[in-house]
């Protein structure tokens, strides 16, 4: 479903900023309600689904939506400050309004998963994605019919872990879920494991038996990512990952996010390795 | 079908009658050569007769630039006002690639999520459409499966005869339209029916018709190819390839606010061919070079489209061939792609 209210899929929902999290120094995560409590109740969206955010005056930009479906009443968006709109927004206080569009894309496929074991690999910003599927899946509802939930999430210091209180509180603490984080260099206070995420894969060496991967994170720890899951005897079709295309409409229209005959827009941004494996190699 | 015969003197009159509800978009010409749809204001502006325009009349469905929508913030809410509805517009004399240009558009702006500033204009045109009695020789429409008869696409079709034109409607809206012009109408003589069955006959002939197999097939298979590093030497990334083309429909979202609590957001054309198009925050491109450029934009006229929409992205109007200032020919990249295809 798409937040067409009188069909203007390209007109943003007036949205206010409840609350900011502070996660690193550069990440902070918006929960944010939108103001229409009828908009607020329709909109539906599915694990891996995005919004564009509107700051209006600036612009948009299009982010992940990091909670989970079955937390209903608000949406929360992690994000990384790194250019002009995500700037400004690092910027905003509680009670500042902005637009909010969507949900777009495809989503986590989440019913496949049913009766498998899940193995999450996050690096920085791009556990946000993978935080509405760990939080769906983990949610009480939905638990008993997932199997084991093993997360490996790291991060360039201990700062730059996201979600600390997830990682560190509520993931560990649920049934038949181990939490493995790490960070890229040794670091006084830091007792955990060291190493980069794709090393750290490789030596947790998780089976591939009745398994399904979930991946996000910068292009070189997903290409490395990858490669690793495949060495460890994960078929293409047990991997599925998100693409990150720049983007503007979100819609299948501006034609800004194609890769060959396909829109990150539209047909992503999730998708099975096999199914990157049939895309021409420009992402 | 209906045909009847429209006289050349009664034109103006019609053209009053368009005028008298509608805004009238008609081809005009600018400077020699030079035709470019615009509104008319005087009936004796249309230009009855022109090869192509120099740019498609896209702009009319899809504008340069257009006001998405309007934010205010007073002191409380901030609020949203979707920009101005369209206005009943005939869109007069487009010929059968700028038609079936229009037919291309279509599933892109509608599809899973109708776009509602493209709908309302669609819904608000009626698109007049007129054969080519004399194709221009860059033209290469019948290459894609129709050709300067077409009437893909059209509510009505002109059809130039000596005299005036014959005038057929070809859908509900069209029926409509030629009923209330039907007391500037006569009824059409077989000799008239004869002429113009001749002329578009002669116009097809002329048409250059290239041999698409195995293009796509190639193209399916072969991404990475040095052709286009090759071609990439000469182009200079301008974008007038993509500007002047009827069938791309790329465009970047921009906001503009004079004073701090009140804005427009805009849309406005874009290109694949300039750098910046890919180029993420954090400076990661996946279209790095002009090369991957350059075959993006030919993928998505010989390809891409054809697989999304199953409707060729070119139509064979030739423009990009005559205003690409280092002569970047499709035709030719046609035909090299053709070789190397039955090389293979
Ligand atoms: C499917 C998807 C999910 C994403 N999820 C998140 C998330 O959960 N958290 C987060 O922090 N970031 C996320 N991003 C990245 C985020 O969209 C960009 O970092 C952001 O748009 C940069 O905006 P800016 O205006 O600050 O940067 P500028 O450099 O000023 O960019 C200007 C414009 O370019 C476009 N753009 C630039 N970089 C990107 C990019 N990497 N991806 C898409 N569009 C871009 C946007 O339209 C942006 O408004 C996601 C991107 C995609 C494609
Ligand atoms: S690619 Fe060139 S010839 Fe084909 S429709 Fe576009 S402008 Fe015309
Ligand atoms: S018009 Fe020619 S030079 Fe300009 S971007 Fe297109 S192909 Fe390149
Ligand atoms: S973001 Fe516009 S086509 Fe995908």
């Amino acid at each position: 479903m798409s937040n067409c209210h009188c069909g203007a899929p390209l007109l943003p929902a007036l949205a206010t900023i409840k609350e900011i999290v502070e996660e690193t120094p550069d990440v902070k995560t918006f929960r944010m309600v939108f103001n229409d409590p009828a908009v607020q109740e329709s909109f539906r969206q599915k694990p891996g689904q995005v919004a564009q955010i509107s700051v209006f005056g600036v612009g948009e930009a299009t982010i992940s939506i990091t909670s989970s479906p079955t937390k209903r009443g608000f949406l929360e968006f992690s994000i990384k400050k790194v250019g002009r709109l995500t700037g400004v927004l690092h910027e905003l206080e509680p009670g500042c309004q902005v637009g909010i569009r969507g949900p777009y894309g495809n989503h986590f496929p989440y019913e496949q998963m049913r009766g498998k074991d899940l193995l999450f690999i996050g690096g920085g910003i791009g556990l946000a994605p993978l935080r509405s599927l760990i939080d769906y899946v983990l949610a009480p509802e939905n638990r008993s019919q997932y199997g084991r939930v093993d997360i490996i999430y790291g991060a360039r210091s201990a700062a730059d872990l996201c979600f600390k209180h997830d990682l560190f509180h509520n993931w560990p603490q649920q049934p038949d879920t181990r939490v493995f984080t790490t960070i890229d260099r040794a670091q006084e206070d830091w007792t955990g494991h060291v190493g980069f995420v794709p090393a750290y894969l490789e030596e947790l060496a998780p089976s591939p038996a009745n398994k399904v991967a979930v991946t996000c994170g910068p292009p070189v720890m997903i290409k490395f990512v990858l490669a690793g899951l495949l060495k460890l005897g994960f078929t293409p079709e047990q991997v599925v990952t998100t693409l990150e295309m720049k983007m503007k409409c979100g819609i299948g229209k501006c034609g800004r996010c194609n890769i060959g005959s396909k829109f990150v827009c539209l047909d992503g941004p999730v998708f099975t390795l096999a199914q990157l494996q049939e895309l021409p190699p420009e992402f | 079908m209906n045909k009847y015969f429209l006289a050349k003197e009664k034109l103006p009159r019609l053209f009053e009658l368009i005028m008298a509800d509608s805004c009238l978009v008609a081809p005009r010409q600018i400077s020699g050569h030079r035709y470019l749809f615009a509104p008319v204001l005087q009936a004796e502006e249309v230009a009855l007769d022109y090869t192509n325009s120099h740019l498609p009349p896209k702009n009319y469905l899809f504008p340069q630039t257009q006001a998405m929508f309007l934010f205010q913030q007073g002191e409380g809410e901030l609020r949203i006002s979707p920009a101005g509805a369209a206005s009943r517009t005939v869109l007069w004399g487009i010929r059968p690639c700028d038609l079936q240009a229009i037919n291309a558009l279509d599933p892109v702006f509608f599809g899973d999520y109708p776009d509602p500033l493209y709908r309302q204009k669609r819904e608000n045109t009626l698109l007049v459409g007129q054969a080519c009695d004399r194709p221009a020789a860059q033209c290469f429409c019948s290459t894609f499966g129709y050709g300067p008869d077409s009437s893909a696409g059209a509510d009505i079709m002109l059809y130039p005869c000596t005299g005036g034109f014959l005038i057929a409607a070809f859908s509900p809206r069209g029926e409509e339209a030629l009923a209330s012009w039907q007391p500037l109408l006569l009824p059409v003589r077989p000799e008239q029916e004869q002429e113009v069955g001749q002329t578009l006959a002669v116009a097809s002939q002329a048409v250059k018709k290239l041999d698409l197999n195995g293009v796509k097939e190639w193209l399916d298979k072969n991404f990475q190819s040095p052709y286009w590093t090759e071609l990439a030497r000469r182009c200079l990334g301008c974008g007038i390839c993509t500007y002047s083309c009827p069938t791309c429909h790329c465009f970047d979202i921009f906001d503009y606010s004079r004073k701090q609590e009140e804005g427009v957001r805009y849309r406005g054309w874009d290109s694949c061919m300039f750098a910046d198009f890919t180029l993420m925050a954090g400076g990661h491109n996946p279209r790095p070079d002009r090369a991957a450029r350059l075959r993006n934009r030919f993928m998505h006229k010989l390809k891409y489209h054809l697989d999304r929409y199953n409707l060729a992205g070119c139509t064979g109007c030739g423009r990009c061939v005559r205003l690409c200032p280092v002569n970047i020919d499709i035709r030719e990249i046609i035909s090299d792609l053709k070789e190397v295809a039955t090389r293979e």
